[in-house]
């Protein structure tokens, strides 16, 4: 059978199965195991790619190529690692008593549901497909946020699904006004929707209507990336979701729907020509790391941190593409890739800490957590130097390959602002982290006695993941590389 | 003859928008809502008839099943089960909603125009009202405290997106039509399961409640 399906199939299969319910261990091994399994069906697919026969499957509605293969496998290993962290998550709610059998359930059943939505939004090659697997991924992570059933994180999930929804029903708009300026062009039929087919006939799609589509579209899409100003759900989401969905959100989602902006930018560009939707992406993205700077600053909670530094990361994607280079491009791909290995250790690091503490609050984890939980503070701290863009780890060079395209192409003004958000954003991060990591603390009598730290799974995870970022900084595999030249390819190629 | 039914039925489709924005009774507005997918049925069944565009009969299908009769059924169990009637006092009050509602029905047929066809008589009308329709949903949302309401204002934006597909292109795919309305009847069930929670928790089902989170 077809790798495509294979791969689809597995983690559909696996969320069934956990779904169902069983005793625990039976339920932790599917849940793992099937992830790890789709992981690995992920990297055969990405390497059928590189071997030079593209797998495709449903007559070329799903399609892999270059962003595809490496998306996928993004979120292939996102997958794994919020599969494995979310066992040992769940280990830890369930000795303190506070896990019922409706979380159970949602738990072992949406955390693959959501990894095979997202898998399903990286293959595919219709735009129809596509904005239905981006729904899917909407509504898989509803549950997930209103998890712990607070009121807070009822109000999370409320905001989330009408913004959410909103912002899909644009991109629903969008996809429709796309597929109307190609009437008579783009045929009957399933395969006018293909993106493929909208790429042959660029040059023949009907102007205005295409414009109207695109803003939509990248209006919709860029909410569920969570590009400024559509980004409001996110701090509220990041905050009441558990950490293992939270990552499969700030990872597989972003890197998902950058795929669709992606997708929907590479039509523009055919058609209309590289500024009208390069412009978008770049004003998007600047606003994007702008507005994430007073309240990376002003920031309260642990988990909204993050989520503010998600926008600024989204937004530096954005603003990669929209410089209109090739090495900004390049740049941009790059920093997906060493964002997806980054972000999930600081969700980690700071989500152990968050729930040995019982909060995520900054005044209920109080300061020097350092000599409470000393691993995952240190983690914690290596994760905000990845993060914020310092040397010598992989989002600096990242980074300075925007930058350098930047000032050397035709927006140096913007990149000029971007350089001095992202300095400021470093200040921000550094000040915040350091509050909680270091220092006595503030009142001995008052602090409340955090869990002891213990080396199970999620922390056995954690610094696995922490041992991959490291590395990597200094050694990309070579078939990674390849696949990020083949995405740059098509993102600046157009195919 | 077909062209009046079209004109008609698209023409009803913003009234019945319109009296949802001047609706305070959660049962009539969701009623209202069933009106407005049963006349976003007869466009889609004449087009289909006219044009003899096949795949529009299945369209028109789905929409008067999902939409005039599930949707709206499954809604009313909500409301019945919370046993919240009716919509307090909006953000902005009817006569000013009205008005602002009938300056974006402007908009909406000043933007149709712009589009391959969009001025010629019937097309003109069905764009306009969608595009029209769809800013009058986007305003319920803004203007509106209930979580009900806010659903179906969700659901008017939708409808929009569809009366758009409908009037500019010849039909979406049939399998992408099938996988949207799937969604759809998802997010209607997510959303209801959400608000009965919500009320649960808070006894209420007023989102301007939900004010917690900030910064």
């Amino acid at each position: 059978m077809n790798l495509v399906l294979w791969t689809l199939a597995v983690p559909l299969v696996t969320a069934a199965v956990g779904a169902l319910g069983g005793a625990r261990p039976f339920k932790e091994v599917t849940m793992v195991g099937g992830l790890a399994l789709t992981f690995v069906l992920c990297l055969a697919t990405a390497g059928q790619f590189l071997g030079g026969r593209p797998p495709a499957a449903f007559a070329d509605a799903l399609r892999v190529d270059g962003l595809s293969a490496l998306v996928l496998v993004l979120c292939g290993f996102v997958g794994l690692l919020s599969g494995t962290y979310g066992a040992g998550y769940l280990r830890r709610n369930e000795a303190r008593g506070v896990v019922t059998p409706r979380m159970r359930r949602e738990f072992y059943g949406l955390i693959p549901a959501y990894v095979f939505a997202m898998l399903l939004v990286s293959m595919s090659n219709n735009l129809g497909i596509m904005w239905i697997a981006v729904e899917l991924t909407t509504l898989a992570s509803v549950f997930l946020i209103s998890f712990h059933d607070r009121d807070t994180s009822l109000e999370a999930a409320w905001k989330f699904l009408v913004l959410g929804s909103l912002g899909l029903a644009f991109a629903l708009l969008g996809t429709v006004l796309l597929f109307a300026s190609g009437q008579g062009s783009l045929g009957e039929g399933m395969s006018g929707l293909h993106w493929t087919r909208f790429m042959q006939v660029a040059p023949e799609l009907h102007p205005f209507t295409l414009r109207l589509g695109v803003v939509f579209a990248l209006i919709g899409y860029g909410t569920k990336a969570g590009l400024a100003p559509m980004h409001t759900w996110k701090p509220d989401a990041y905050r009441e979701a558990p950490s293992p969905a939270v990552v499969l959100m700030a990872v597989g989602m972003v890197n998902g729907a950058l795929y669709c902006v992606l997708r929907i930018h590479l039509i523009s560009k055919a058609s209309l020509g590289p500024g009208f939707s390069e412009g978008l992406l770049l004003t998007l993205g600047l606003l994007s790391v702008l507005i994430a700077m007073p309240f990376v600053l002003i920031q309260w909670n642990i988990k909204r941190l993050l989520a503010y530094s998600s926008i600024e990361h989204v937004g530096i994607m954005a603003i990669g593409v929209g410089l209109g280079a090739e090495a900004a491009v390049f740049g941009a791909l790059l920093h997906m890739t060493y964002h997806s290995l980054a972000k999930p250790l600081a969700f980690f690091s700071a989500g152990t800490i968050a729930q040995l503490h019982s909060s995520s609050n900054f005044d209920r984890i109080g300061h020097g957590t350092f000599s409470r939980t000393p691993v995952a503070s240190a983690l914690l701290v290596l994760a905000t130097l990845m993060i914020t863009g310092s040397p010598p780890f992989g989002l600096f060079f990242s980074e300075l390959m925007i930058l350098g395209a930047g000032f050397a192409g035709a927006h140096p003004a913007a990149t000029a602002v971007f350089l001095a958000a992202l300095v400021v954003l470093f200040c921000g991060f550094a000040y915040q982290v350091g509050q909680i990591v270091l220092g006595p603390p503030r009142d001995p009598a008052d602090r409340r006695v955090p869990q002891p730290e213990r080396f199970d799974l999620g922390m056995v995870t954690t610094i696995g993941v922490a041992a991959v970022a490291v590395v990597s900084t200094f050694y990309l595999p070579a078939p990674l590389m390849a696949l990020i030249r083949a995405a740059t390819q098509v993102v600046w190629g157009g195919g | 003859m077909t062209a009046y039914v079209l004109i008609l039925s698209a023409a009803g489709m913003l009234v019945s928008a319109f009296l949802m924005v001047g609706q305070k009774a959660l049962f009539t507005t969701i009623r209202l809502y069933g009106a407005q997918s049963l006349l976003l049925g007869v466009v889609a069944t004449t087009m289909a008839i006219s044009e003899s565009r096949q795949e529009l009969f299945v369209t028109a299908a789905l929409t008067v099943v999902l939409k005039t009769f599930l949707i709206p059924w499954f809604l009313m169990r909500t409301v019945d089960r919370i046993g919240i009637h009716r919509e307090i006092e909006p953000f902005l009050n009817v006569p000013t909603s009205l008005l602002i509602c009938l300056g974006l029905t402007v908009v909406g047929y000043r933007v149709s125009s712009g589009f391959e066809g969009g001025t010629q008589q019937v097309s003109h009308h069905v764009i306009g009202v969608a595009l029209s329709l769809l800013l009058i949903g986007l305003f319920l949302m803004v203007t509106r405290k209930k979580a009900i309401t806010q659903i179906l204002a969700l659901l008017t934006v939708e409808n929009a997106v569809f009366l758009v597909a409908i009037g500019v292109t010849s039909g979406m795919p049939l399998i992408v039509e099938f996988g949207i309305a799937f969604d759809v009847i998802l997010a209607v069930l997510v959303l209801g399961i959400l608000v009965q929670r919500l009320v649960g928790r808070f006894e209420s089902m007023d989102v301007s409640r939900l004010s917690k989170l900030k910064g």
